[in-house]
C-alpha cells in the first residue's frame, strides 16, 4: 500500500475530522472551565484549619488524581448508567470526567502558587483589617495566578490530550472520527498522522495564549 | 491605650514569651531594644494579634483582643472582631510587605475601598494626602518594584496611616535598608511622633531610640528585664544584662 495523504480530502473525511476537531475543542473548553473551578475550590480547601474541609478536599485529590481518568469515564458513561440509573450524556459524562480528573492536578498548582507567596503578604492584608478571605482575593490570588501559569498551561495541554480518550465512551470528537474513517479504509498512517497535527496545532495555540498572558501580567506586575 | 498583662506565648514548647506586662499612654513613644531572638518582635506582632498568646490579656483603649474569657475560659475572640480591631492598629514590617501587583497608590487605597467602603475618588485624595506627608507624591503610579527600600518604608508608613490607627507598630522598619537609606525612614517617623502619635517601635537604631523615645524597653530571653527613660537606660542602666547588651551594640 502506498502512502497518500490526500486520503486526507477524500470523500467527507476532513468534515469528519473537522466535525470531530470542534467536539474536542468544545468539550476541552468546558472542561477546562469546571477544572480551574475545581482546582480553585479544592487547592484552598486543603489548607483549611477546619479538619472535614481539608480531609474532604485530600480524598478528592487522592481518588481522582491515583485512579486512571479512562477507568473513570468509564465508570461516569457506562457504570452510572447500569449500576445506579443515573443516565448521562456522553458528552456530560465527557466534560465531567475530564474537568473532575483535571481538577485534582489544577489543586496541586493553586495550592502550590498560594504556598509560594511571601506569608508577609497575607500579614500585610491581615495588618491593615482586612479579613483572611479579603487578603485572599484582593493580594494572594492575583499574585499566585501569575506563578500557576506555566504549569497551568502543562495541565491544559494534557487536558486537550487527554480528551482523546472520550472516544471510548462514544463522545464523537477528533479520536473518534478518526477511528471511524480507518475503519473503512484502513488508512490508519495517514489519518492519525492528521489527527496528531490537529491536536498539535491546538496545543501550540494553548501554549502560545499562556505565554502570552504570562508577558501580560509580567509587565502590568513592574 | 495599649495594655498588656502577663502575656505568655510559647512556640511548641518554646516559651518566647514570659509574663511580659506593659502599658502603653497615648502619645508616648516606646522602643523595645533587646539581642536577637529575645522575643522583641514577638512581642509586637502579638499587640495585633498576627501571634496568638496562650496566657495572658491584651487591650488596646480598653477593649481586649485576641484571647478573652468566656464563661471563665480563655477563648480566640471572633475573626470579625479582631480584624476590626487590627483597623485601628497600623503595622510597619521588616520588609515593608507593599503588595507588588499594585501601585504605590493602591496600595493604599486597598484597605480603605474594602474596609472603610470609601469611594475610589475619596480614598485616592487621602493616598495622595498621605504621599505628600511622606514625601513620595510623586511615586503615586509607580509599582513597589521600582522603588528603593527606603521609599517603599515610607510608602509602607503611608499604608498603614491610611486607616487613622491609634497606634501604629513598627517591627525593625530600617533593618532591611541600606544604611544611606534609613534616615529618609526614621524622619517620618520623627514627624510622627512629634504629631503625637502613639508608637511602639522595635529597632536597633539606638539613636533613634535616645532621640525620640520617651521610653526605652530592654527585652532579653522573652522577659521584659528593664524599662526607663532613653537617659536612664543608655547611661545608667541597672540591669547588668542591658549594660552588656548596650555595650556590644554601642562599641561599633
Amino acid at each position: 500500500m502506498q502512502l497518500n495523504f490526500l486520503v486526507l480530502f477524500e470523500g467527507n473525511n476532513m468534515s469528519f475530522l473537522v466535525r470531530g476537531l470542534w467536539v474536542t475543542i468544545s468539550m476541552t473548553f468546558l472542561a477546562l472551565i469546571l477544572s480551574s473551578a475545581i482546582g480553585l475550590i479544592i487547592g484552598l480547601g486543603r489548607m483549611s484549619k477546619n479538619k472535614v474541609v481539608s480531609g474532604v478536599c485530600s480524598a478528592y485529590l487522592a481518588w481522582f488524581r491515583g485512579t486512571p481518568l479512562l477507568v473513570q469515564l468509564m465508570i461516569l458513561y457506562y457504570g452510572l448508567a447500569i449500576g445506579m440509573q443515573i443516565d448521562l450524556s456522553a458528552s456530560m459524562a465527557g466534560v465531567l470526567g475530564l474537568g473532575m480528573y483535571s481538577g485534582s492536578y489544577v489543586s496541586e498548582i493553586v495550592r502550590g502558587a498560594i504556598q509560594s507567596i511571601d506569608r508577609g503578604q497575607m500579614e500585610a492584608g491581615r495588618s491593615l483589617g482586612m479579613s483572611h478571605w479579603q487578603t485572599m482575593f484582593k493580594v494572594i490570588l492575583p499574585q499566585a495566578v501569575r506563578r500557576m501559569l506555566p504549569p497551568l498551561g502543562n495541565e491544559f495541554i494534557a487536558l486537550t490530550k487527554n480528551s482523546s480518550l472520550l472516544s471510548v465512551i462514544t463522545v464523537s470528537e477528533l479520536m473518534r472520527e478518526a477511528n471511524l474513517i480507518v475503519s473503512s479504509n484502513f488508512r490508519y498512517f495517514e489519518i492519525y498522522i492528521g489527527v496528531a497535527v490537529m491536536y498539535f496545532i491546538v496545543n501550540s495555540s494553548i501554549s502560545q495564549g499562556i505565554n502570552f498572558l504570562e508577558r501580560k501580567l509580567n509587565v502590568e506586575g513592574r | 491605650m495599649i495594655k498588656l498583662d502577663s502575656v505568655n506565648k510559647y512556640f511548641g514548647s518554646h516559651h518566647v514569651l514570659k509574663d511580659v506586662s506593659l502599658t502603653v499612654a497615648p502619645g508616648e513613644v516606646v522602643v523595645i531594644i533587646g539581642p536577637s531572638g529575645s522575643g522583641k518582635s514577638t512581642l509586637l506582632r502579638c499587640i495585633n494579634y498576627l501571634e496568638e498568646i496562650q496566657k495572658g490579656r491584651i487591650a488596646i483603649e480598653g477593649r481586649p483582643i485576641g484571647l478573652i474569657e468566656k464563661n471563665g475560659k480563655p477563648t480566640d475572640m471572633p475573626q470579625k472582631d479582631i480584624n476590626a480591631m487590627r483597623a485601628q492598629v497600623g503595622m510597619v514590617f521588616q520588609n515593608f510587605n507593599l503588595f507588588p501587583h499594585k501601585t504605590v497608590e493602591e496600595n493604599i487605597i486597598m484597605a480603605l475601598i474594602t474596609i472603610k467602603k470609601l469611594k475610589k475618588q475619596e480614598a485616592l485624595e487621602e493616598a495622595h494626602h498621605l504621599l505628600k506627608k511622606v514625601g513620595l507624591l510623586d511615586k503615586a503610579k509607580a509599582f513597589p518594584d521600582n522603588l528603593s527600600g527606603g521609599q517603599k518604608q515610607r510608602v509602607a508608613i503611608a499604608r498603614a496611616l491610611a486607616m487613622k490607627p491609634k497606634v501604629m507598630l513598627f517591627d525593625e522598619p530600617t533593618s532591611a535598608l541600606d544604611p544611606e537609606l534609613v534616615g529618609e525612614v526614621l524622619s517620618v517617623m520623627k514627624e510622627l511622633a512629634g504629631e503625637g502619635m502613639t508608637m511602639v517601635v522595635v529597632t536597633h537604631e539606638m539613636g533613634f531610640a535616645r532621640e525620640v523615645a520617651h521610653r526605652v524597653v530592654v527585652m532579653d530571653d522573652g522577659k521584659l528585664i528593664e524599662e526607663g527613660s532613653p537617659a536612664k537606660i543608655f547611661f545608667d542602666p541597672d540591669n547588668p544584662r542591658t549594660r552588656s547588651f548596650l555595650k556590644k551594640v554601642l562599641e561599633h
